[in-house]
């Protein structure tokens, strides 16, 4: 029995029964036929027959004790009905059940609302039992090539010959390593790979080659991009104000070498969405987390806005759609986020099921979470590397404290007088410190003092003295505010007539230490001065808002209004002496000796102190300490993997608080059924499931409304990974024909529904599929292997007039596809060629290409002002920076994926400001430049062989060699160098 | 989709001088070019446009429009009148405040909607949607969705111009012109007047090596070494494109200098766009209008001349993010401070760009689109500022065959839409605007991750009482 019909066990029951039932007989055949069309969004026909009063109000639709004269009747009876539009016309019983309950006056209860409940269809390709399929017996070995061959030959086309050995080996390297092969490898290759030797031989040097590459770092860096960009990973939220995660990085590492470990798939999707609960103590268990979190986050709806408001709980929405979708389009090939406002139009996913997904993540936000476990032999590394910094600290001590007694015993004077100024002439500290708020535990709290001035008058200016605060070193600008703002008014209550006087509300403010900050005032007069923080200082874990002292001055500064006038506050910590609302105008505050000649004086004795010291201190000890102090930073260095806080970005569920981002503690927030997607029309509460889309699968994972916020995440890594799951093994196995061969075998990798293209070759696809699910390793890098030991990866790219007939698109594989470089090859291979690609610095923070400016705000990417002779910046471009608002301006231009969606399949378009990027791009200059003075160094004699070696991997021909080394001669290496850079030989691989 | 609809564009050997997807029309069009001016961090309504009587009467008083109220920063403030007198400007004696009085002259021209409801009033989401028509990342501007449509105008200038404030982007950055999933050729490309360097990499960088003759040189040579290539590997146009691409850059190069280049514009026309006569760099130390107006006015003139060669779609910005000091819109502690020099220089110059076109016969089938992420609400913030309104506010349009008059009102308090069931959305602006493109907004689709997108979603009705 289908795995629908529990749907409306009504159906089933006998309808011999005379009397109609509309809850029985009736709603089911309209919610199963009718709804999907005619529902209140859509309402086709201007017809709703959600409810009575919608259905009625059509004026003839039903006519009630009418059938005869009703519309709906008419439209769904007779031989040829008009409805349903789509699909099989209703059963004559169903019509005459219909006919029968509108005679007998169509009772309809008011409160009865029907849903669209179509049958799910599951008669699909993708979601047809994985049984895989055998392989086609003709007279060619290698399975792929034989599924090939047996459409090819289907299709009378004649596969093209072989590509020239430099094509292959340049082609090879390029599609495992993203990197030119060297002029080395290159002639390695060709010399070994030799037409004359004998199938086997060649077959052997292939796989040797092969093996090569997959196992090289280089694989991992070019194969993780594949995944990055299906994982719409950057480094910054995107959105307003854009912020940088610095913390995002460990997960692309973790992709990084994932690939290069080649992980088994199943456990490299639990780790994506589960791998905390699934592999606990394992870094790579928090560390997949990342691919959760990975897409855009709205900084201001979640920190600033928050759940208590509409728009942040929208902004909550939004964002476990966001991973929703980006789990289900990557893994599953479905497009689940269309059952977001009505089921899914075209495949069988209700809206139902789509928020059961919301409630799998309804306890996750992203956050930074802590990712470190150690190995034994790793906290054995970490003991030694603490132990020689201990050691060395013991040898700095000894030095020190040998060269303070000696420096005591000649400063001892000097440093009496210093203490003799600071108690004469200020660094007064005395305890009345002034007013400090009661602690508030978010730093955006609004908290305010005034002064009464005790009649309205105009004070010139307004001057906030910070507090000073002795203890714990926290010293003068204790509880000054980070953001604030001063206003006067007539009004104590600050409701009328408000003035502001001082605004520091918009941006963080520097604290001022000792220095005053003072304000102008003037007219009109008021009376009570006030002044709100706006975003309060931090103390610990608590926030606050302290003031040493205010003071209103008269014009010749000598008048202070403020002075023992009456304080209010919104609320204050009176504390003893120290803290009291009246010490904020007492006239007692803490002076820094800053000025006049006793300051002079001071500072003439510390320069005099200073100059001692440096005078004691000998060359010797002075190297010998210098000596300390860098091994100390070699050993930090070291330790630096070791260290007990390594933080990604990731799926978090538990992180400290900060504004209004509050962490839920792993206690999921309420999911209900959203209509039409808006969450003021909530509908049932759901609990976590996944789509029932094969045999055997449930809906919900949970029988209770108690369940754990990561065994729900646990279960859907779980339903992910089934062995039976359809969807998951061929998604995989699509991509990875598409990583190797430039185009996929379903030409929509992201959707196999209704709304995808099929695939070009499904046999072909299910046997991958099954093969790899099969495999007990499930190893990548053994698919890859099966891939390009083929004929049909080795193909040449060249143009058959006869089999183009045919097949234009190569659609049957003819032939090879010739592709353009992607942008990060295209750099790559401009560093790498240059000779200024570092090829050690795999791993770690990402490298910038642009400056930052105005960090703190919304920072501004400014990619123009960097430098790219920088040698920091020459690391593979999978290292570089990922900006999701200003995204890199090259890399964009040569399609790179855009971090905000899922991309399964780049673009590959040609454009003049293209054409202007390669060309006048200040990188290309500089690697131009580059590799002009790496030619001219390494090969003075055959620049231009050594260059089309180096880039090309082939020799020049006689006319190329003739007009690149005239221009060379002429303009220089170069420019030379230049010209290459914009080939299409260099752009386009054969 | 892409890489069809690429393929079809390179088999005519288009690139910048390509046809779009649409290849024919699916109806007669009324326009050919869209200006949209986009007001960033948010635009006062009830400051400019929508004239609201009673806020003068109930200035200072509580404001309670009768239900609850939730503000994006603060709690509702009292009611505040605009700081600013409203006058009647033109035949049809529209209400306008005196820091958009400049537009008073062309008042006749616009076609105003006071009731638009967007919905969030969070900047980021708020700007995507009237730029997307999407309020999250990842789909194609409108601006891209014209130029993927309709294809280029012109062979030597790209066929969507964004010209940025200087002083920053607004919220989302190059996303409110991205292509998202349409080919990257449809991208907004910068342009910066008045900048030294006004389009990135439009001419090399200082170099050791590079002169005007072995950049001449070496074009030269790269072309005839790429024809060969691709004459040696047949059935492949994309080779043969990128050859063309080469060819058609070096004419982007003289002719983007020569649209950008106003030294042969005479003085009148520059009086009337506003221009300084020290030119860009204005002190605007402190924000003042004759520093908006040239900063805003010669966007304008830029873009009249970007329009005459073909330009289709231009996007002109109006203040950049929340930084300090306060460049933008979103004016939550001091309106006055903030739009006075912002409306006055956006509406001095963009009165000027509607007579220019005018009077170039231009405007006829130029359609102008002053839009802003949302609104601002009736009371006060703090003392003299507004907070968000994402439940009614402005747009108006002007041109393209577009009937002007006023299409929607707010309510007494231009707080919400005055019939709260009928009002209007960035879908319905953006239905109109292809609509008299002689597009169809329902059949300009792209399939992408199993979805037929548009412009408009699953949305948009067309403006019939606008359109005439």
């Amino acid at each position: 029995m289908p795995n629908w019909l529990w749907m409306w066990p009504g159906l089933f029951l006998s309808s011999v029964s005379a009397e109609i039932d509309f809850e029985r007989d009736v709603a089911p055949v309209f919610e199963a036929r009718c709804l999907f069309c005619h529902n209140r969004a859509d309402a086709e026909g201007d017809f709703n027959l959600e409810t009575r009063a919608a259905a009625f109000g059509h004026p003839d639709a039903i006519v009630p004790g009418e059938a005869s004269q009703s519309y709906l009747v008419q439209m769904i009876g007779g031989t040829l009905p008009e409805m349903p539009e789509d699909g099989d016309p209703l059963t004559h019983d169903e019509v005459s059940k219909i006919r029968q309950w509108i005679d007998a006056g169509a009772d309809w209860p008011e409160d009865r609302i029907l849903v669209d409940k179509r049958p799910r269809d599951l008669d699909w390709w993708s979601l047809k039992p994985l049984a895989g399929a055998p392989v086609p017996q003709n007279d060619v070995l290698h399975p792929v090539d034989a599924f090939i061959h047996a459409n090819l030959r289907r299709k009378q086309l004649k596969p093209v010959k072989e590509a020239d050995p430099r094509i292959l080996i340049r082609r090879l390297s390029y599609d495992l390593t993203g990197l030119p092969p060297t002029p080395e490898q290159a002639e390695g290759f060709v010399d070994a790979y030799d037409p004359a030797s004998s199938m086997t031989t060649r077959a052997a040097v292939w796989e040797e080659w092969v093996d090569r590459y997959l196992d090289a770092p280089e694989f991992g860096e070019k194969w993780a991009q594949h995944w990055l960009d299906l994982a719409r990973f950057a480094e910054t939220h995107g959105y307003d104000k854009d912020k940088l995660r610095p913390n995002a990085w460990p997960y692309r590492d973790y992709v990084i070498r994932s690939f290069n470990e080649d992980k088994p798939y199943a456990r490299f999707v639990q780790e994506q969405v589960a791998g905390d609960v699934l592999y606990p103590g394992q870094p790579d268990g928090i560390l997949g987390l990342g691919f959760l979190a990975a897409g855009p986050w709205d900084y201001v709806g979640h920190w600033e806005v928050g759940e208590d408001k509409l728009d942040g709980r929208i902004a909550k929405h939004l964002d476990r759609d966001e991973m929703i979708s980006a789990v289900f389009n990557v893994f599953q090939s479905t497009t689940v986020q269309c059952a977001q406002c009505h089921h899914h139009k075209f495949d069988p996913i209700l809206m139902e099921d789509y928020y059961r997904l919301h409630a799998v993540f309804a306890a996750v936000d992203r956050a930074d979470r802590i990712y470190h476990g150690l190995t034994n032999e790793q906290r054995e590394r970490r003991k030694v590397i603490v132990r020689q910094l201990n050691e060395l600290s013991v040898e700095q001590d000894k030095i020190l404290v040998q060269l303070d007694r000696e420096v005591e015993a000649r400063i001892s004077g000097i440093e009496r007088r210093i203490a003799e100024i600071k108690e004469t002439y200020g660094t007064s500290e005395e305890p009345q410190y002034g007013y400090h708020s009661q602690m508030a535990s978010i730093p955006d709290t609004e908290k305010w003092v005034q002064v009464d001035l005790g009649a309205s008058i105009e004070p010139t200016q307004v001057f906030l003295i910070s507090a000073y605060h002795p203890r714990d070193g926290n010293g003068e600008g204790y509880g000054f505010p980070l953001r604030y703002r001063v206003e006067g008014s007539n009004d104590p209550e600050f409701r009328k007539d408000v003035r502001l006087i001082w605004d520091a509300t918009s941006e963080d403010q520097p604290n001022p230490g000792s220095k005053t900050v003072s304000m102008d005032v003037g007219e009109p007069a008021i009376r009570y001065v006030r002044v709100t923080a706006t975003r309060l200082a931090r103390y610990d874990t608590n926030y606050l808002f302290a003031l040493g002292e205010l003071q209103a001055i008269d014009a010749r500064g000598r008048t202070n209004y403020a002075l023992n006038k009456a304080v209010t506050a919104l609320d204050s910590l009176e504390l003893e002496d120290n803290w009291q609302t009246s010490h904020l105008v007492d006239g007692i505050y803490f002076r820094a000796n800053s000025e006049g000649a006793p300051f002079e004086e001071l500072k003439a004795l510390e320069a005099e102190m200073e100059r001692i010291q440096a005078e004691i201190r000998s060359p010797e000890i002075l190297a010998r300490q210098e000596e300390i102090v860098a091994q100390q930073k070699a050993l930090r260095e070291q330790l630096k993997p070791y260290q007990s806080e390594s933080l990604v970005y990731a799926a978090n569920a538990n992180w400290v608080n900060g504004s209004r981002f509050m962490s839920t503690n792993g206690d999921p927030r309420p999911i209900h059924l959203l209509h039409r997607g808006d969450l003021r029309s909530p509908g049932k509460a759901m609990r976590p499931g996944a789509l029932p889309l094969w045999d055997g699968v449930g809906e919900t994972f949970f029988e209770s409304d108690n369940w754990e916020e990561g065994e729900a995440r646990a279960e859907l890594a779980r339903y992910l990974t089934r062995r039976d799951n359809p969807l998951i093994w061929r998604s995989i196995a699509n991509r990875l024909w598409q990583w190797t061969f430039g185009k996929p075998l379903a030409g929509t990798p992201n959707d196999f529904g209704r709304m995808g293209i099929l695939p070009s070759h499904p046999e072909l696809l299910e046997y991958l599929a099954a093969r790899l699910r099969d495999d007990p390793q499930q190893s990548i890098k053994r698919m890859i292997r099966l891939l390009v030991t083929s004929q049909t990866y080795r193909r040449s790219s060249r143009h058959d007039e006869a089999n183009a007939r045919i097949d234009s698109g190569n659609q049957y594989w003819w032939r090879a596809d010739r592709r353009r470089l992607t942008a990060e090859e295209f750099r790559d291979s401009l560093l790498a060629v240059s000779g200024a690609l570092n090829p050690d610095e795999r791993g770690g923070p990402s490298f910038y290409d642009f400056v930052i400016r105005k960090p703190r705000h919304s920072p501004h990417y400014e990619y123009h002002l960097h430098d790219p002779d920088d040698p920091k910046s020459h690391r593979r471009t999978i290292y570089r920076f990922v900006v999701r608002s200003q995204p890199q301006p090259m890399l964009t231009t040569l399609d790179c994926a855009d971090p905000s969606i899922s991309v399964p399949i780049r673009d590959e378009s040609t454009s003049p400001l293209q054409a202007l990027t390669q060309w006048n791009h200040v990188l290309v200059e500089a690697m131009a430049r580059r590799f002009g003075q790496r030619l001219s160094e390494e090969a003075p004699d055959d620049l231009v062989k050594r260059a089309f070696l180096l880039a090309l991997g082939r020799p020049p021909n006689a006319r190329e060699r003739e007009l690149l080394g005239s221009h060379s001669r002429k303009y220089g290496s170069a420019s030379m160098a230049r010209v290459l850079f914009n080939l299409n030989d260099f752009i386009y691989l054969d | 989709m892409g890489g069809m609809a690429l393929g079809s564009l390179f088999s005519r050997d288009g690139l910048l001088g390509a046809p779009g997807i649409v290849q024919s029309l699916h109806h007669k069009p009324r326009a050919k070019r869209v200006v949209q001016l986009f007001m960033a961090g948010a635009a006062s309504q009830v400051d400019t446009f929508d004239y609201k009587p009673l806020l003068q009467k109930k200035d200072g008083q509580p404001w309670d429009p009768g239900e609850e109220v939730e503000l994006f920063q603060s709690r509702p403030g009292a009611t505040f009148a605009s700081p600013w007198a409203f006058k009647p400007y033109g035949r049809s004696g529209k209400m306008m405040s005196d820091i958009v009085a400049p537009l008073g002259e062309v008042v006749d021209d616009l076609a105003f909607l006071h009731n638009v409801v967007g919905k969030t009033g969070v900047h980021s989401q708020a700007t995507l949607l009237q730029t997307t028509g999407f309020n999250f990342p990842g789909f194609p501007s409108a601006g891209s969705w014209v130029s993927y449509a309709l294809g280029s105008e012109n062979d030597d200038l790209p066929t969507f111009v964004v010209l940025p404030d200087h002083r920053g982007f607004a919220s989302n950055g190059a996303k409110n012109w991205g292509t998202a999933f349409l080919p990257a050729l449809h991208q907004g490309t910068i342009i910066r007047p008045g900048n030294e360097k006004p389009i990135a990499d439009l001419r090399p960088p200082e170099s050791s090596f590079i002169t005007p003759h072995s950049d001449r040189a070496g074009l030269h040579l790269l072309n005839r070494l790429n024809a060969s290539h691709a004459a040696e590997r047949e059935g492949d146009n994309r080779l043969t494109a990128r050859v063309r691409a080469y060819e058609l850059a070096g004419a982007m190069q003289l002719s983007a200098t020569d649209a950008l280049d106003l030294s042969n514009e005479p003085q009148y026309i520059k009086d009337m766009y506003g221009l300084a006569p020290e030119g860009p760099g204005v002190d605007d130390s402190v924000m003042n209008v004759k520093a908006e107006t040239e900063f805003f006015g010669r966007k304008c003139l830029v873009a009249r001349r970007l329009l005459e060669r073909g330009v289709r779609f231009i996007q002109i910005w109006s203040g950049n993010d929340n930084g300090f000091p306060r460049r933008n819109w979103d004016s939550h502690e001091n309106l006055k401070r903030d739009h006075e020099p912002l409306a006055l220089g956006m509406a001095h110059g963009s009165a000027a760009l509607i007579k220019d076109l005018k009077q170039r016969g231009m405007l006829d089938d130029t359609i102008i689109l002053w839009t802003t992420e949302f609104g601002r609400m009736p009371c006060s913030q703090g003392s003299s500022g507004r907070d968000h309104n994402p439940f009614a506010f402005t747009n108006w349009m002007c041109g393209g065959g577009l009937k002007p008059g006023t299409y929607g009102e707010s309510d007494e308090w231009g707080f919400k839409p005055r019939d709260r069931s009928n009002y209007s959305t960035v879908y319905d602006i953006h239905a109109t605007i292809l609509h008299q493109l002689g597009i169809d907004h329902k059949q300009l689709t792209v399939r992408h991750n199993g979805i037929d997108r548009r412009l408009t979603d699953v949305h948009g009705r067309i403006l019939n009482a606008m359109i005439g």
